[in-house]
């Protein structure tokens, strides 16, 4: 009959398996790590979002606060960029600015967040606050609220990897593994490679009904003597007719023509050494 | 002959004419400009190139108290500050619209350059400004 040998092979595989389990446990080799898995959103990590404070809306940097605090509050710089700084404000005050930022690569950090001119916004998810910004098709900071620390080998990238925390209304937020190419930037013509090891600490707050405060320490042991704090200001629009738009670095690059062929296509154009486009010649 | 055929050989002529190298560009400081200077020409749009990282409109005009017509290319900020500051938009400046503009002049006073601070279309009397430092505040309308 089929059933009792049905039984009989589960029994036999069942009593095989066991010296198996036996030697497992007597061994006890190790077990593959099992993957991390971001977890999907729940009905209450959506609803604890609407908790969060309103940083909805379109955030431009206060650009006069900038040119200030380079005379106001310049880093502790070790000598020899104190000095290539002081050089570059001379150059840039004679009309011979350093191009420090004129390839198209992302600014990245913390750069973006000292001398943009350009506006930025905030998307909130679960475990996330993601900052847009714009005019760079590729400017964006993913700060994980998910209580995640930093990776042990973590890969070096423009922006660096961020973690953050919600202290009440206050979004605190690490960054470290930051390429050390990234400016090191007070400004669009004085700033240095960053060089490696920084760490930036930011606490990021309203301080008016439309007016955020990223409050920054910057540890940069390889280009400044110590910390270096500075508070950066944004204000808020909401007209839609303010919203980002797209906006690509390289664009600038190239005029829009017809060709030969009535092609609609990109022709490159001609630009100076500091930036600026070549205009006509006397 | 075709306003495309025009335009080619205007840019054809500007590659030519350039000193520079092909260089991708992003931003940069404005101090190439001499910003205590204020100049104004009077002419006609050329283009207006609406693009990151900076705007640029060339200007076929008079400028001061001169008498021949020159081509002088102007330099502002992005197209999403322009908006913000001065309620630019990519159609309100057109190929042969009449317009006046005060800009500072590169400090290279071989070139025909300059950074504008604000265009007035003559057709309608507007203005725009291209100073972003000038509206820092938030709830524009």
């Amino acid at each position: 009959m089929k059933l009792p040998v049905a039984v009989l092979m589960s029994s036999l595989l069942a009593l095989a398996s066991l010296p198996l389990l036996a030697q497992d446990t007597a061994k006890a080799p190790a077990q593959k790590p099992k993957p991390i898995l971001n977890p999907a959103p729940t009905t209450q990590d959506w609803a604890d979002i609407a908790k969060l404070p309103d940083w909805s809306g379109v955030w431009n940097p206060k650009i006069t606060d900038q040119d200030a605090q380079v005379k106001t509050n310049m880093p502790p710089w070790k000598p020899q960029f104190a000095a290539k700084i002081q050089k570059q404000l001379e150059e840039e005050k004679a009309g011979r600015p350093t191009p420090i930022v004129v390839s198209c690569l992302p600014q990245g950090m913390p750069a973006w967040m000292l001398i943009t001119h350009n506006a930025m916004e905030f998307l909130f998810t679960p475990g996330r606050v993601t900052i847009l910004g714009e005019s760079d098709g590729n400017r964006l900071r993913r700060i994980y609220t998910d209580g995640r620390g930093h990776p042990d080998d973590g890969e070096l990238t423009f922006h660096g990897h961020s973690t953050g925390k919600w202290d009440g209304d206050t979004l605190v937020v690490e960054t470290v593994s930051i390429r050390p190419q990234t400016m090191f930037a007070v400004s669009e013509a004085a700033g240095t490679p960053n060089n490696g090891d920084v760490k930036v600490i930011e606490r990021m707050h309203l301080a008016g009904p439309d007016i955020l405060h990223d409050e920054i320490e910057i540890t940069a042991p390889n280009v400044l003597t110590k910390p270096w704090k500075t508070t950066r200001i944004w204000f808020r629009q909401r007209a839609r007719k303010f919203d980002i738009v797209e906006g690509v670095c390289l664009e600038g690059n190239y005029s829009e023509r017809v060709n030969a062929e009535g092609d609609s296509v990109f022709v490159e154009v001609e630009r100076h050494p500091w930036g600026h486009m070549i205009a006509p010649k006397k | 002959m075709r306003r495309s055929t025009v335009i080619m050989t205007l840019v054809g002529g500007l590659l030519a004419l350039g000193a520079g190298t092909r260089l991708a560009v992003a931003h940069h400081s404005t101090t190439m400009f001499d910003h205590a200077r204020t100049m104004t020409i009077k002419g006609t749009v050329v283009e207006l190139r609406w693009v990151n990282p900076h705007v640029s409109l060339l200007v076929k005009g008079i400028v001061g108290e001169g008498k021949e017509q020159e081509e002088w290319l102007m330099e502002m900020t992005s197209p999403g500050n322009l908006v913000r500051a001065g309620g630019w938009s990519r159609n309100i400046l057109k190929t042969g619209d009449e317009v006046m503009v005060d800009f500072s002049p590169l400090r290279d006073t071989t070139s025909r350059g300059g950074a504008l601070k604000k265009v007035t279309v003559v057709k309608t009397g507007q203005v725009y400004t291209a100073n972003i430092r000038a509206q820092e505040m938030p709830g524009l309308e």
